[in-house]
């Protein structure tokens, strides 16, 4: 209903009440789930599970609209501003290990439903990424943990309470010994906060932070360079030259929504005269961001970081003169010369980043060499950390070995699943069993839940008060949407319980922190900062360290010199599951990565080179030895990997933690040691003779010399601004009939840079989440019925036995709704149909499903139903779902709207305002999560809109439109701005006319 | 065939050929009469066994299908039609003999036809029965089917005028009309002749109903041969229209691969080459069975290896100039579609269709195998396969089109093969019936071929 938040935020938050600690809200929001809960146990039938399920929800009625507890209304007096069938806004956050992500988040009558980025919040920008979006379902997912557990019995938080009670007197007295915190990594103002009490009531205690996949070297690393604990906040768009080494961050390193947007907005082009940065990428896998590059050079970790050391004397960099240097290889030679001269050339425009995964020398040097190319505070700026827990291996250790001591009797795990993915080598969980209270919080009663004395539901953050920091210092606060679900108590609660004895509402705790974090009027800066989601001004101070350049020689000293041989394998962190975290959320399961576009399985990917040599092809199960430890994975090909180098994502293969997360994929954290925790050497792979089935949606590498993907060079394109258009060459497009003349009122239309997108697939997961696509599962997806509505395209050029020479390039495909639609012309039942203003309407009503419309999409984005995919939803995730957007049904063809409902919302607000809808009136679910803004969406019939603007960029193209069927999304050609001084890498040619 | 139709006629249906063992008015009667009047003999009631058997799995599946919905065939993205609109086209491709038989060759005055026409019109019915199951249960929501039928109602909601499968609608129920009263029709005189010779209450009473009080008589008999030719007139636009309408679900799509304007006459050629391979099939199992020998003599047999022949070297002809068109369009797609039919990963289907369809027919051009009974039965076999193996390849074209991100392949699940294989145990089922309950040959045209029926004898003038 609104565009302004702040009208219905402020009326939201006038009549803040606290029923807390009420005994008639305790007792009803402990009856809430009896029935399923009771009976839910071990017992993980899918069947039996939704029954209870779907039978408690209809029980508890309308309690699943319940609103967050501080202000429950009687709808007798309806709260102002809110109308049911009206969505509101909300800012919350999102935090995420050391960042954070400010967030706005639709309520359709208290439920959430749909995550936007927010505006004001500088790691979001408006925008967001797959894991984002994918948060309203990781709220209602059902198998989330719902019963507190002593040993594996329900106990309620109150026995807990009694519980920690007596033990919290016993410790003070003891100054804490015996007690330790194993927490998650966070920046938070209020966890600090009660982080500090909890040192302070108990100095002996210890606190220690992990997260299996981390910024953790890079810290290391800049604290090795500058003595100092500082945190680097790139701005990708001052950089005209990026280098990136190993770093993916475009989708799966930290900060990847602003370094999208920002690496984006160094290369949107609006003709070939315009400028356009430059990317270099070295890596070993093959990433979003390798795709992106203009230059890639594919070599083995540990030969990246011998390229860097290479790179710092070469660059010059102070301290490097004296060392030894690096004798490299081709084709690391021929790059470095051109590159240091392009590097030296954008002094003070460029930036070079290294991937979390290098060890911490190399961000040291990294660091040194962004100093002597003068970009820090340009395009890359380093702050003070204030509240941030960093995540430490090595503390780690150290708690494993005082556990297995038998030094601590109690251990706090919170957010913090060890047992499953701490380094193997600690024997984390047998460390575990010498503890006598073993008190795990979290989500999902997982590895370590089980493995605990005391499991505690924790809530989602879309639930719960709490607050955070973004990477640049900007506080904001985390403010639930929803009261807890499963009646979980927040990280900020047990921790305060824990702290102080006793236990207080988050709210409570949230609010006493900010009380130092605000000036001036208390009601009316808190009121301002839950309306914008954040602080402004709030910020760490910049900080432009010392760098002492003695290190340097150590550090290049340090490396290793020799090239080794063998098989590497590299850790990667999933850019679905993430560390496993997400491993539950079917929309991140069920999303196909944009590189191998393998969805619901982890696979060790391999060059084809190495596959061929070792005799084996992709779906061949493998056994796969590191360091003793085996692991058996399927093999996967992907074109363009390093040769000799085994890729395997992290995170997969769970057990007993949910429907999704079960029987995905395989559990690699077996074999990652504290010793090699991003790439290990000396791999044995031995074929087991069968094979395992994937789930891909794309068995096709190649565009099979098609103009699909239509792309060139910047000098090329220089030299022939309109060769997207004269790609193809056919005869006129002429109508055997009049045809109808879209010419008057909105004419909706779509464009799509193919420059910079990134495959991040945030676009896909927004439409799911917008338009309520279902989760079908593994088989079906492998029987080739996926239902994104928008999807990735991925296709490799070059020669796939030669990783050097593969580039990938990613196409977003959704409906691209033809004016002279060929899915209209032949559905029997005109259950397709074209409206005035330009859309190819799905009639789900009218349609009987002859899958004709899908057969002559020549696009193949029409969707089919072809099992009631939503009779087994559980009735908790229809929560999830828009209420705007109807939920299809067994039978139906169903595909891409242009967000209708979206649409239509405009068109009624300003029929009301009496008004023409103007450009921003709708913004279509993928245009406002893609980080890249690569997507323009519009009026097309309106000159001035930006859609207009961008499909008469000379780089515009239709695809297919030689069938003469007049496509209404248009593609913005693929530049790459290639380094003439670089040794020669294959470029798709262009067709010329 | 047309050209040499006099020599034809005239050529000899005095001498023995279309007849064998000189068959009188009454024996002709009696034979025919014969099969229907007494019990079935044991492979009768082992063959409906069968059938029913397969019948019966075939609507257990259906119903499953309607259960669970289109997902239990192995349909996916780019392949949204899978086996259910192969097997249609393919049965409705078998229906066409029937009709070509009665009407066409009626009306071109091929008096060889006597012998098969009742057959190969029941044949027809049941095949276009078993056509019209698929693209019923081959929709998503089955009971909305009925919206493809123009039926006024308060939203004015009309269906779209525009889409094949509309035309096909009206293209197959026509035909499925015009078949069984041409079918009916004919079968007035000889019900008569069966109600004459009943015995039993029953037969008496149901056989009487359905022959509609004929007597023979000259007026009768005027204007049931009006009636006749003039349904054989409607019929025969119907054998060129269906196939040419079942035809344009693919020729006017944009697919590359079914985009193409050659698609109407070379599936008429198609339809007329499996309809008579099925009928040559089922003549060959009923001649042995019934030992009708002298009826279905080898000379009709050979001059339905002749039209084999001839519509078989069109549809092989139709094949060598889709690809030639494909070359010669300069469409990167159409070439693509072709090669990789050939080529790609359907390429045994294609090889498969090829091997029965364009060359075995060829053997038809020596008299050897044309007269060879056991060599005729396994090439209309074997055509049978070519012929669906025809419709698979061509429906198998979805699975690489336009933009390769989209490619997948299809695979058949058991609900594919069940079903198909229950449509024949449909088929053999209201065959076995036929054949049971009502008389397999035309008595009344078989006598009118006689010689008898001839006053000049067979006098040249």
């Amino acid at each position: 209903m609104k565009k302004d938040n702040k009208v219905q935020q402020k009326k939201y938050f006038r009549s803040l009440e606290h029923l807390e600690g009420s005994k008639e809200y305790t007792e009803k929001a402990h009856r809430e789930f009896p029935e399923g809960a009771s009976e839910m146990n071990n017992d993980w039938s899918r069947r039996n599970f939704m029954g209870i399920m779907g039978a408690s929800i209809a029980l508890a009625g309308l309690a699943g609209c319940r609103r967050p507890k501080e202000k429950i209304i009687p709808y007798v007096q309806p709260p102002e501003d809110l109308i049911p069938g009206i969505a509101q806004q909300y800012s919350t956050t999102m935090p995420f290990g050391t960042s954070s992500y400010g967030i706005v988040v639709e309520s359709h009558e208290g439920r959430p439903t749909k995550i936007e980025g927010n505006k004001l919040h500088p790691s979001t920008l408006g925008r967001s990424n797959a894991m984002i979006q994918a948060m309203t379902l990781g709220l209602y997912d059902p198998d989330r943990s719902q019963n507190l557990l002593q040993d594996g019995k329900e106990k309620t938080f109150d026995d807990f309470t009694a519980f920690w009670v007596e033990k919290f007197a016993t410790y003070k007295e003891s100054k804490g010994e015996g007690l330790a915190v194993l927490s998650e990594s966070f920046a938070s103002p209020t966890l600090a906060r009660l982080k500090k009490q909890f040192g302070k009531t108990f100095p002996k205690a210890s606190w220690v932070t992990y997260e299996a996949v981390s910024d953790e070297n890079i810290y290391l690393g800049l604290k090795y360079a500058t003595g100092k604990d500082i945190q680097p906040v790139y701005d990708y768009s001052k950089a005209d030259v990026i280098l990136s080494l190993d770093s993916d961050f475009t989708l799966t390193e930290s900060e990847d929504i602003t370094a999208n947007a920002g690496f984006a907005a160094g290369r949107t082009i609006e003709d070939e005269h315009s400028k356009m940065n430059r990317l270099y990428v070295v890596e070993t896998q093959f990433s979003g961001t390798g795709g992106v590059a203009d230059h890639r050079l594919v070599i083995k970790q540990h030969e990246i970081v011998r390229f860097v050391t290479a790179l710092a004397k070469e660059l010059g960099v102070k301290g490097s003169e004296e060392t030894p240097g690096v004798n490299l290889t081709d084709p690391c030679t021929a790059w470095l010369k051109p590159l240091v001269e392009d590097l030296i050339s954008a002094k003070g425009k460029s930036l070079v980043v290294a991937g979390r995964r290098m060890p911490y020398e190399v961000h040291a040097l990294v660091y040194a060499i962004n100093k002597e190319l003068k970009n820090i505070d340009k395009s890359v700026a380093y702050v003070e950390m204030r509240d941030v827990e960093v995540s430490s291996v090595d503390s780690l250790k150290s708690l494993a070995d005082r556990m297995r001591s038998g030094v601590f009797s109690t251990v706090l795990m919170l957010n913090t699943n060890p047992v499953h993915n701490a380094p193997s080598d600690f024997k984390f969980s047998s460390a575990l069993k010498k503890v006598e209270n073993r008190i795990h919080v979290g989500l999902y009663n997982d590895e370590t839940g089980k493995a605990s004395t005391w499991h505690i539901p924790t809530t989602h953050f879309l639930e719960n008060w709490s607050d955070a920091r973004s990477v640049d210092g900007t506080a904001s606060v985390v403010q639930p949407l929803i009261a807890p679900l499963f009646d979980g108590k927040s990280a900020v609660e047990v921790l305060s319980l824990v702290a102080t004895g006793e236990y207080v509402d988050g709210h409570t705790i949230v609010k006493e922190t900010w009380k130092d974090l605000v000036t001036g009027d208390f009601d009316s800066s808190w009121r301002k900062v839950l309306h914008d989601g954040l602080l402004a001004g709030s910020q760490n101070k910049t900080i432009s360290p010392n760098y002492k350049s003695e290190y340097i020689y150590e550090v290049v000293g340090y490396f290793d010199q020799t090239v080794k041989g063998g098989i590497e394998v590299v850790f990667a962190s999933s850019a679905s599951v993430f560390d496993g975290r997400f491993a539950n959320n079917g929309w991140m399961q069920e999303l196909p990565s944009a590189v191998t576009r393998i969805a619901w399985d982890n696979v060790a990917q391999v060059s084809k080179k190495t596959a061929d040599g070792l005799g084996l092809k992709s779906e061949d199960l493998i056994n796969i030895t590191i360091n003793g430890v085996e692991i058996q994975m399927p093999l996967w090909v992907v074109p363009g990997t390093a040769d000799d180098t085994v890729i395997l994502e992290l995170g997969y293969g769970r057990k007993n933690i949910g429907r999704i997360a079960d029987k995905a994929g395989f559990d690699v954290y077996p074999a990652r040691t504290s010793e090699a925790m991003s790439f290990v050497s000396g791999v044995t792979i031995a074929a087991t003779g069968r094979t395992f089935e994937i789930a891909n949606v794309q068995d096709h590498w190649s565009m099979e010399d098609r103009p699909i993907v239509r792309e060139a060079s910047k000098e090329d394109y220089e030299h022939h601004p309109e060769f997207a258009k004269h790609a193809v060459h056919h005869p006129p497009l002429e109508s055997m009939w009049n045809e109808h003349k879209y010419d008057t009122g909105n004419q909706w239309g779509m464009a799509i840079d193919l420059t910079t997108c990134t495959g991040c697939s945030a676009c896909t997961i927004a439409c799911q989440s917008e338009n309520n696509i279902p989760v079908i599962g593994k088989q079906e997806v492998r029987n080739g019925r996926e239902m994104h509505w928008i999807r990735i395209d991925r296709y490799f050029t070059g020669d796939v036995d030669n990783s050097a020479s593969v580039e990938m390039v990613h196409q977003p495909v959704a409906c691209q709704h033809c004016e002279m639609a060929p899915c209209e012309q032949v559905c029997p039942v005109a259950a397709t149909v074209h409206s005035d203003d330009g859309l190819n309407s799905m009639v789900y009503n009218r349609c009987i499903g002859t899958r004709y419309c899908a057969n002559n999409c020549p696009y193949k984005v029409r969707r089919f139903n072809f099992f009631n995919f939503t009779k087994e939803t559980p009735e908790i995730v229809k929560m999830a779902m828009n209420p705007d957007v109807t939920v299809r049904s067994r039978g139906v063809m169903e595909k891409c709207t242009y967000c209708v409902q979206r649409i239509s919302k405009a068109r009624i607000e300003a029929k009301k305002e009496d008004r023409a809808i103007v450009d921003g009136d709708v913004v279509a679910a993928c245009q406002q999560a893609c980080p890249a803004n690569a997507i323009a969406f519009g009026d097309i019939n309106d000159p001035e809109s930006n859609v207009r603007q961008v499909k008469d960029r000379n780089r515009a193209y239709d695809l297919l439109a030689e069938l003469n069927i007049r496509p209404r999304t248009s593609f913005l050609a693929k530049i790459r701005n290639l380094n003439p001084n670089m040794p020669k890498v294959q470029v798709a040619e262009i067709v010329e006319g | 065939m047309s050209s040499n139709n006099k020599d034809l006629t005239d050529l000899k249906f005095q001498d023995e050929l279309l007849f064998a063992g000189n068959p009188t008015f009454g024996s002709v009667t009696e034979d025919v009469s014969k099969v229907v009047e007494t019990k079935p003999g044991q492979l009768w009631y082992v063959l409906f066994g069968i059938s029913v058997s397969l019948t019966l799995m075939l609507f257990s599946m259906i119903g499953y299908l309607f259960w669970e919905g289109t997902g239990i065939w192995g349909l996916n993205n780019p392949v949204g039609w899978g086996w259910a609109i192969v097997n249609f086209v393919f049965w409705v491709g078998i229906g066409h003999a029937g009709t070509l038989i009665s009407a066409v060759l009626f009306l071109l005055r091929q008096r060889w036809r006597t012998s098969i026409n009742r057959f190969a019109e029941a044949m027809t019915i049941f095949a276009v029965i078993c056509a019209l199951l698929f693209p019923t249960i081959h929709v998503g929501r089955v009971w909305l089917l009925y919206w493809v039928l123009p039926l006024p109602n308060q939203m004015e909601m009309w269906p779209n005028f525009r889409s094949p499968l509309l035309w096909d609608t009206f293209a197959v129920g026509t035909y499925f009309t015009c078949s069984l009263l041409f079918w009916y029709v004919g079968l007035i005189p000889d019900l008569a002749t069966l109600r004459d010779r009943a015995k039993d209450k029953w037969g008496k009473l149901l056989y009487g109903i359905f022959s509609l009080g004929w007597r023979g008589g000259n007026r009768q008999w005027q204007h049931y041969e009006l009636a006749y030719l003039v349904l054989a007139g409607i019929s025969t636009p119907l054998v060129l229209s269906v196939h040419s309408i079942v035809s344009t679900d693919f020729a006017t799509s944009l697919v590359p691969g079914w985009h193409t304007t050659i698609f109407p006459p070379y599936f008429v050629a198609g339809a007329i080459f499996s309809g008579f391979a099925m009928v040559m099939t089922l003549a060959l199992i009923a001649r042995k069975v019934y030992n009708l020998e002298h009826i279905f003599t080898p000379k009709v047999l050979e001059r339905m290896s002749w039209v084999m022949l001839l519509t078989g070297s069109m549809v092989g002809y139709a094949y060598s100039m889709e690809f030639f068109i494909a070359w010669y369009s300069g469409n990167e797609y159409e070439r693509f579609a072709f090669i990789n039919r050939a080529f790609g990963p359907y390429a045994w289907a294609y090889w498969i269709m090829i091997t029965c369809n364009v060359i075995s027919p060829q053997l038809f051009w020596f008299k050897k195998f044309r007269t060879s009974i056991p060599i005729l039965f396994i090439i209309s076999i074997v055509v049978n396969i070519g012929m669906w193996f025809e419709r698979f390849v061509i429906v198998m074209t979805l699975s690489r089109d336009y933009l390769p991100s989209s490619w997948d392949y299809y695979s058949p699940t058991i609900y594919d093969i069940g079903i198909f294989i229950g449509s024949f145990g449909l088929l053999f089922t209201l065959f076995l019936l036929f054949l049971r309950f009502l008389p397999m040959v035309a008595m009344a045209e078989v006598k009118g071929v006689l010689p008898e029926a001839d006053p000049h004898h067979g006098g040249s003038h």
